[in-house]
């Protein structure tokens, strides 16, 4: 998961409040679309639960590039679960994450916001590509990039819209700070687009039907 | 390390499961309905004072109560990690740019980089908040049982959000172990041995990659496991807890009260906006 990188007491408590009531409502509109499906495929939650399980596993590991980054695989969880499972497991994933102190719990609703839209975007890249990029690993790098990018700059408007706690700067001194940040995320993005691209493309290739024919 | 840390500075699941299920202290026994209200307290506490003396007692006092249960102090240190470079990751940056009087500067050629007393004040508060919230956390984690926080997971979320929920806590061990045999095993090949970023992308695309078929082809098999047994949509888990006490509320109540008082006797308290 991209994560906005500050812990509990950085925002104060109407921004908390907010960003927590947005989230919901993305969520609960996720479950609305998931519970009013005509034929409720039982599977997909089985699914969505080791989609959850396997992301936050693979989000505690470090890879030995550039010094050490570790992938935020949103995208992907977008492309494989879909953009309504794929907004709840960010959420679980978020709250697990804030258990062990990767992220804090009053930042949970502001982080699953910046989720939702590398989930969503992701998704939707990666479905809308389909005709004019038939092969899998642009496809999916390129939906990574665009995921990524976007949570980058929900990133940036939610911290200069909430501001930290403490914090008596400028918007243009905090939007500094953010931008060299962002730029960092976006070298990882990279990174994360190139994994992504091999394993939407490892996976295509070994097991297709998890994509789904409305993704192949 | 046990079978489902993948690394030393995450917090390791199995020994947190492993004190939670040992129920060695009276905090063990006390409501997890308590615990849970006491960490919506802790947390409303930091959001609302910027102040250092609060933050520092408050840490002392999670601290003493993390300690007092029996629980690792040195792992708790060494699980700081995360967290402190959280905090340094984006105040880190920050801090340098913060007015006040200044303390240090470095010439950096075409600009100076200074840091100031309100910059030094503001990342030594954000790392106490940080460090308040992640040791009650696993104050609550490791002193609850597995079972109560599946109940709690059942009655608090919606499903089926409770049903992905329960379904990915349970099978996390699993998956994490299953990360944790898969990277030895590519590390045991070489695998760990500094390539060019296009080569250790490729292994680690592949791990990754096998870590959610594998999680995938499990997924189906215990979906299918679960059919044969009943299993009809619903994973309940309806195990009764024990309810709060009157010691907890009263302890829950102080809290309040603390709360209150600090609010609105306490300089740089009360950051409701």
């Amino acid at each position: 998961m991209a994560h906005i990188h500050l812990e509990d007491g950085s925002f104060s408590l109407f921004f908390v409040l907010l960003w927590w009531t947005a989230a919901i409502i993305l969520v609960g509109i996720a479950i609305y679309l998931m519970r009013s499906e005509k034929k409720p495929d039982r599977r997909k939650i089985t699914l969505a639960a080791f989609c959850t399980a396997a992301a936050f596993a693979i989000f505690q590991v470090s890879l030995p590039i550039f010094g050490g980054v570790h992938l935020n695989l949103t995208p992907l969880i977008g492309i494989l679960a879909g953009p309504a499972a794929g907004s709840l497991v960010v959420l679980i994933i978020n709250i697990l994450s804030a258990a062990i102190g990767h992220g804090g719990w009053g930042l949970i609703g502001a982080n699953t916001l910046v989720n939702i839209v590398e989930v969503f975007v992701g998704y939707s890249c990666f479905r809308l590509l389909k005709t004019t990029i038939p092969d899998l690993f642009p496809r999916a790098g390129i939906a990574t990039i665009a995921g990524l990018f976007c949570g980058n700059i929900a990133m940036i408007l939610i911290i200069i819209i909430s501001g930290v706690q403490g914090v008596n700067q400028s918007t243009g001194q905090i939007l500094t700070g953010l931008s060299l940040l962002a730029a960092v995320n976006m070298g990882v993005a990279v990174v994360e687009a190139f994994i992504t691209g091999l394993i939407v493309a490892y996976i295509g290739k070994v097991r297709p039907d998890l994509l789904g024919d409305e993704l192949l | 390390m046990s079978s489902t840390m993948i690394s030393s500075h995450i917090p390791d699941l199995d020994l947190i499961t492993s004190y939670a299920q040992r129920e060695g202290t009276f905090f063990s026994r006390v409501s997890p309905w308590t615990k849970f209200t006491g960490l919506l307290l802790v947390i409303l506490l930091i959001t609302l004072t910027r102040n250092l003396v609060i933050c520092g007692v408050l840490y002392l006092i999670i601290l003493g109560l993390y300690a007092s249960a029996g629980l690792p102090v040195k792992k708790l240190f060494a699980w700081y990690t995360l967290p402190v470079l959280f905090v340094i990751s984006l105040v880190g940056i920050m801090v340098w740019t913060e007015p006040g009087t200044p303390l240090f500067s470095l010439n950096m050629g075409l600009f100076a980089l200074t840091l100031t007393d309100n910059g030094l004040i503001l990342i030594i508060t954000l790392l106490l908040k940080a460090l308040i919230s992640v040791t009650y956390s696993l104050f609550f984690l490791m002193t609850t049982r597995y079972q109560h926080f599946s109940a709690m997971i059942y009655r608090i979320f919606p499903s089926p959000l409770d049903q992905i929920f329960l379904l990915a806590y349970r099978y996390l061990f699993l998956t994490l172990s299953m990360t944790g045999a898969i990277f030895k095993a590519v590390r045991s090949r070489g695998g760990g041995i500094i390539h060019s970023v296009r080569v250790q992308g490729r292994i680690f695309a592949e791990v990754f990659a096998l870590v959610f078929i594998r999680s995938f082809d499990r997924a189906e098999r215990v979906h299918q496991a679960m059919i044969a047994r009943g299993y009809n949509g619903k994973y309940e888990a309806g195990t009764d807890m024990p309810k709060p006490g009157l010691s907890g509320f009263c302890v829950i109540g102080a809290f309040v009260c603390a709360i209150a008082l600090i609010v609105l006797m306490v300089p740089n308290t009360g950051g409701l906006y």
